[in-house]
């Protein structure tokens, strides 16, 4: 991953459950004579499974996928099951500082054209924030429609580029408006590039992750310092998927199919190994199959 | 010349058959799998056995412990999409010098350097002490009940 850590504690949250449990042999009423603490690591895990035409894979069986954690193969978790999320939870978050420069015209088309087709996602989950300057700017929540959020964008690009405290920001908006039958989702309309950010790129990474938010970015514009690759890795790392802007409009569908076809799994922690546990799901026998999740999680060490 | 054509049949049954028997699949088991240094196409095991040493390309390549009843292999894939299916059981054979992994219900084979081989004891017993050690190690941290009360 390649991913520097600063507050490590907060990725272990949602993906490693500790569970210990206390068993005490004898009569009731009795003092115990022994007693056995056991302590299981688990972790769960969320992702979406696609097929070669990029269709969500509704019919998933357990032996369909292995889990990859670290470099050990998990092929019995403990459980698995389809995914709880009733509804989308989604923000768009559009680039408006100067380094877009012509394309800021083709990013409002594609918010528009977004809030458009996003029929089936209600008005009171869906928001837009846009950043240039120095902050972002929240152009929408839950109004979008009724509101023509595309009227309320930044006429013209200017400005410096806060692109890690924007996404910072979108999260928490994500975090506070979902709930947890919510599938969040943020679709980020980008070159890549940051000028200004007080956060850096992990730290914006860490949120999302932290956070379950799967990051659809779509390049914009070409960038002459690795912006690409940055959104490259917020996709990768946090589940969602990576477009150049002449496959915008492949968004909306991959959100949706990803959102059909989302499973929870539960597994053993394979090692028990401090430090950033990579993980990925590779099919165990369809090799056209693919599988979309985060791309780790922390593990801060021995438990007691 | 009766002889002579029996003779000329038995000995292409027994070239089939000794053929058919190299290149009978056998099983193992993957049970790791990470990116790792690809390795240049001449640089596999025998390179490494000859002393030549091995020529890293920089990339990533997927690299496999295939684990058989005898034998444990660590093989490297030669680009870094070759992926192989990790189903509970993997058919494998061995040509020239590269272990082939059927893929695909054997309409397709995949070319893997082999990096490594251990004895299948030797891999057990080191096995069992790494996970003895990591077992034993001392606890380094607790887990505060704020992890188990934020859990979902």
């Amino acid at each position: 991953m390649g991913v520097s850590l600063t507050n490590r504690r907060a990725w272990t949250l949602p993906l490693v459950f500790l569970t210990a449990c206390g068993l005490a042999l004898g009569n009731p009423g009795d003092a115990p004579e022994s007693t056995y603490h056991t302590t299981v690591a688990e972790v769960q895990l969320t992702f979406s499974a696609t097929d070669q035409n990029d269709h969500g894979i509704a019919t998933l069986q357990a032996g369909d996928f292995a889990i990859v954690d670290t470099d050990r193969i998990v092929r019995h978790p403990r459980s698995f099951q389809r995914a709880e999320f009733t509804r989308l939870e989604l923000v768009i978050l559009v680039d408006a500082s100067g380094s877009i420069r012509t394309q800021l015209p083709r990013e409002i088309a594609n918010v528009t054209w977004f809030v458009n087709q996003t029929q089936g996602v209600p008005e009171e989950n869906f928001s837009i924030v846009s950043f240039q300057r120095q902050r972002p700017t929240l152009a929408c929540a839950g109004n979008c429609r009724t509101g023509h959020a595309s009227g309320q964008l930044p006429a013209r690009p200017e400005g410096l580029t806060p692109l890690y405290d924007s996404v910072v920001f979108a999260v928490d908006l994500l975090a506070q408006r979902a709930d947890a039958h919510a599938r969040k989702v943020l679709i980020l309309l980008s070159d890549g590039e940051d000028t200004i950010s007080q956060h850096a790129a992990a730290d914006a990474l860490q949120a999302a992750m932290a956070n379950e938010i799967q990051i659809y970015a779509v390049a914009t514009a070409s960038s002459s310092s690795g912006g690409e690759s940055v959104l490259r890795r917020f996709a990768n790392a946090t589940g969602g998927r990576y477009y150049t802007v002449d496959d915008a409009g492949k968004v909306l569908n991959a959100v949706l199919e990803d959102f059909h076809a989302t499973y929870t799994v539960t597994y053993q922690l394979p090692s028990r190994a401090a430090g950033y546990h990579n993980v990925r799901i590779l099919p165990t026998h369809n090799l056209n199959l693919t599988f979309r999740c985060q791309g780790g999680y922390y593990y801060p060490g021995t438990v007691r | 010349m009766k002889r002579a054509v029996l003779l000329l049949l038995l000995f292409a049954s027994v070239t089939v058959s000794t053929v058919a028997q190299t290149r009978t699949h056998q099983e193992g088991t993957i049970v790791r799998m990470r990116m790792a240094e690809c390795i240049g196409a001449q640089h596999g095991w025998m390179a490494a056995m000859s002393g030549s040493g091995r020529v890293q390309t920089g990339e990533l390549c997927p690299e496999y412990v295939l684990v058989t009843e005898k034998v444990v292999y660590l093989i490297v894939g030669k680009s870094s999409d070759q992926l192989i299916p990790l189903a509970e059981y993997t058919k494998y054979h061995l040509q020239k010098n590269e272990l082939l992994i059927r893929v695909d219900d054997a309409r397709h084979e995949s070319r893997f350097h082999i990096k490594e081989m251990v004895l299948r004891a030797e891999w057990d017993r080191a096995h069992q002490r790494a996970e003895e050690e990591e077992a034993a190690q001392p606890s380094r941290q607790h887990l505060g009940p704020a992890l188990l009360t934020n859990s979902r």
